[in-house]
Parts: C-alpha cells; structure tokens; sequence
C-alpha cells in the first residue's frame, strides 16, 4: 500500500537521499519542518547528520522536539535514522552532555575505545521480530563515532566491530536504525520496505 | 565484524568524467552519472567521485543534484573544490555521505577540525597524493607540483581526531594496472590512521595482497570499473579471501 512519510526537515543534512529511498519503494515522501505537513504523514522519519548538541538546538528551536515527543506518545510511527536514532533516547554525551527526546530508555556514547565504525556490517537480529528478522546477517552500511545503548528489550539488531554495537531499537512503533538503509543498496531497502508496512500496519495514522 | 571495501572512483574533469593517467592525460569516458549508476548497479561498497578541476571555485554542486536525482543506494565520497565547514556541509545536504579535503590540507589545517565539527570526522577524508622516496613518504601539491614531507598540522589532524580516514593516491602510477607502489603503504606514517588506497589498482593479485593488510580500509579503483557489465562483481570474485561484502548480482535496474 502506498503510504505518505514525513521526513522531518531540520536542517540536519542528506534528506535528499532518505526521500528518494522512500519514493523508490512507491511512497509519497515530504521534506518539511511543518507540523500540518507532518499531521498529514503516515510515517515520521527523523533522519540527521552531524553532532548530537547541534540537532537537538535545531529540533527545539523549530519546536519539533515537542512535536515528535507527542506525536511518538501518540502512538504514531516514527523511524530514527543514523544520529535521528541517538536523538531517540535519553541523553547523549558526544560534546557536552545534552537530553535526547527520551522516547527509548538509553545513552548515547563514544564508541568503544575512540574511532569509527565505517563501512558495511552484517546484523545480527535480536529476537524474532518479522520486521527485522529477515535482515539477519545482512550487510548494511554504517557511518558513525558515536553509538546507542539501550536496555535489552529495545534491542532489535547489534553488530560487530570489536565490541558489539547497538544497530537497530524498537520500542512499540518507534524504530531507530544507527546505520543508513538508504545508502544500504538492496538490503537497505528491502528493510525500509518492512519498517514502512509494519508500522503503518499496527494501527494507522493516530 | 566491519569489511573491507571496493569503492568505485569516478574522475572528473571539465563536467565528463575521464579516464586519468596520472592526472596528467585524460580520455573522456562520459557522464559521471552514468558511471555511479553503474557502480550503483553492480554494488560498489562506496563511490568515490573527484572534480579535479574546481579550484576555488566551490564544489560541484549541480553534479551532486544530477547524482542524487539518479537515486543511487550507495555511500557516496565528494571531493573537489571544498572550502570550508559551509561547503561541506552544502555538499552532504545534496547527498553525499562523506568528503574529502586535499587543497585544504596545505592551506588551511583548520577548516578540516571545522568541518569535522560540523559533520563529523567519520565524514571526513583527507586525499593525499603521495610517492615513496628514499627519504620517506613525498605529499605533492597539484597545484606547484612539489613534493614535501607529511606535514605536522596535516598529520596532527589525524591526532586530534578530525579525520577519519587518509586516501593515499600514487599519483605517479594512477591509470597504470597492477602499478601501486606498495611500499606507500609502510610509509605512511600515522599507523592507527585507516588507509583507503587509490592508483593503479584493480589487478586481482595485487589488490587482494594490499586488501590483506591490516591498516588498510579500502581499496578504491576507477578506470577498471568502467568498461564491462558487472566489473565490481566481477572483481569482487576474483578477491575471495579479502574480507569484502560478497559481491551479489541484482540484474538491471528497471
């Protein structure tokens, strides 16, 4: 079914990418900081790029903040990508320590003994989640210095890079993906495809 | 556990993308676009595309929205051109995933921790053209042709942590197969710094050799890529042991 995903426009880099990944999976796909845009969406996406401070500045000073804590509490879909899924949780320390959206318990950290994880990864599923089950094993692609932790039960998928990393959260309708589906070529869309359905799926707009 | 890449390099010069031999002769090979929707296609890890003939004139802009119309599913590397933190970031708000940073580098150490700050380091790449010499490794400045040692506020970037990778280019034998001159590798001095390697690759034996050793990321290859249906998988195949994301053939695109 085609459904209509809000991509929330904070000015927090590469929209262009994640719009056009939902397009090719024959969604209709809006960039905009507008709530009654927003209203109007199926899905909500918050994608970013950058450091963690900087986006939530920007998500308050739209007050966007508030609107996605509501409308997540609301029960409707929303799908963090990359930094959009550090913005998930409670707190961040990269830079300062700085409040998240708090709508997934857990931190947000440096990754393990400094550096990066940068390149293509295979998932591990947690649990048996059809949404993300087929994904096991699949290789995906992840660019990033900091890293989520969060309590077992919102662990949907972890990968490997030394220390295992928190790849992908789920607390009821609201799913955050830490590495880039739309950059993930095939099982990066496949994936999207399952998120869109099964979140609009479970209950519709709110 | 992260793998190794296979990026596809694409080239260009006065708007086509080019065949380069040493970025001194060029043989057109056509639209850039067409060549990363191939890359795309075939399931490049990332694409990697270089305008060498910016200058100061700021990336290339239209091209990056030529390239994000084309709706590519793969990381995509920009450099050309780039200033400072605002055209970097101008450049991943038209799509690409990370930058690299070679002018920047002699001129202006501290707009790279700018643009590290603005974007991340894991964003961040800094293109080196290099030549092994009996004194160590020699950075060549395209724009006056000299060669001098690795500069310490270049090398301090890596310390302080605003670069997250060094792409070391052998100018001297790019466009050249099976010509990279390993001992580049050894010669980098930094040896925590993950290395992305570029010139004269693609031969199967070689690339899996440089592929084998631990400090390095990636490989990238350019003018390999281009002339046959399926060249990354085609070239993946030929590398079983080098810890890369198997190659899958998806077919044509619809």
């Amino acid at each position: 079914m085609r459904r209509t995903v809000g991509i929330i426009d904070y000015g927090a880099g590469n929209l262009s990418s994640v719009q056009r990944a939902f397009h090719a999976l024959g969604h209709r796909a809006r960039v905009t900081a507008e709530a009654d845009v927003l209203d109007s969406a199926d899905l909500l996406v918050l994608p970013g790029v950058g450091a963690f401070p900087h986006a939530m500045e920007r998500l308050a000073a739209a007050g966007l903040d508030r609107y996605v804590t509501e409308a997540a509490r609301g029960g409707r879909p929303l799908l963090g990508i990359c930094l959009g899924m550090q913005l998930l949780v409670e707190e961040s320390e990269e830079q300062r320590l700085t409040a998240g959206l708090g709508l997934v318990p857990g931190r947000v950290a440096a990754l393990p003994g400094g550096g990066w994880h940068i390149g293509w990864n295979r998932l591990e599923v947690v649990g048996a989640d059809p949404m993300f089950r087929p994904s096991d094993r699949e290789s995906v692609y992840f660019n990033h210095s900091f890293a989520v932790d969060v309590p077992l039960p919102y662990r949907a998928a972890v990968a490997r890079a030394g220390v295992e990393l928190v790849a992908a959260i789920r607390r009821d309708r609201i799913v955050g993906l830490q590495f880039h589906p739309e950059k993930s070529q095939a099982a990066g869309r496949a994936l999207l495809a399952r998120i869109v359905e099964a979140l609009c799926a479970e209950g519709g707009r709110a | 556990m992260i793998q190794k890449r296979l990026i596809g390099a694409i080239t260009v010069r006065q708007g086509l993308a080019v065949q380069s031999f040493g970025y001194r002769r060029w043989l057109p090979l056509g639209d850039p676009v067409v060549l990363a929707w191939n890359l795309d296609r075939w399931g490049a890890d990332e694409i990697l595309v270089t305008v060498t003939d910016r200058g100061g004139a700021g990336p290339d802009l239209a091209l990056l929205d030529r390239l994000a119309a084309a709706g590519l599913s793969t990381p995509l590397i920009y450099g050309g051109g780039i200033r400072g933190p605002a055209d970097a970031v101008a450049v991943v708000n038209r799509g690409a995933d990370r930058v690299t940073v070679d002018q920047l580098l002699h001129d202006a150490p501290g707009e790279v921790a700018g643009i590290a700050a603005a974007l991340g380091a894991q964003a961040v790449i800094a293109a080196l053209p290099v030549a092994a010499t009996p004194e160590g490794l020699a950075w060549r400045d395209y724009r006056d042709g000299a060669d001098r040692a690795p500069g310490l506020a270049m090398l301090d970037l890596f310390g302080a942590g605003h670069v997250s990778e060094a792409l070391l280019i052998d100018w001297q034998h790019e466009g050249v197969p099976g010509a990279f001159e390993a001992a580049l590798v050894p010669a980098f001095p930094l040896h925590d710094v993950p290395l992305i390697l570029f010139g004269g690759l693609g031969e199967p034996e070689q690339t899996a050799r440089l592929l084998a050793e631990p400090r390095v990321a990636a490989v990238a290859v350019g003018n390999m890529l281009a002339w046959r249906e399926h060249a990354v998988q085609t070239l993946k195949a030929a590398l079983p042991g080098a810890r890369l994301r198997p190659a899958r053939f998806a077919g044509a695109a619809a």
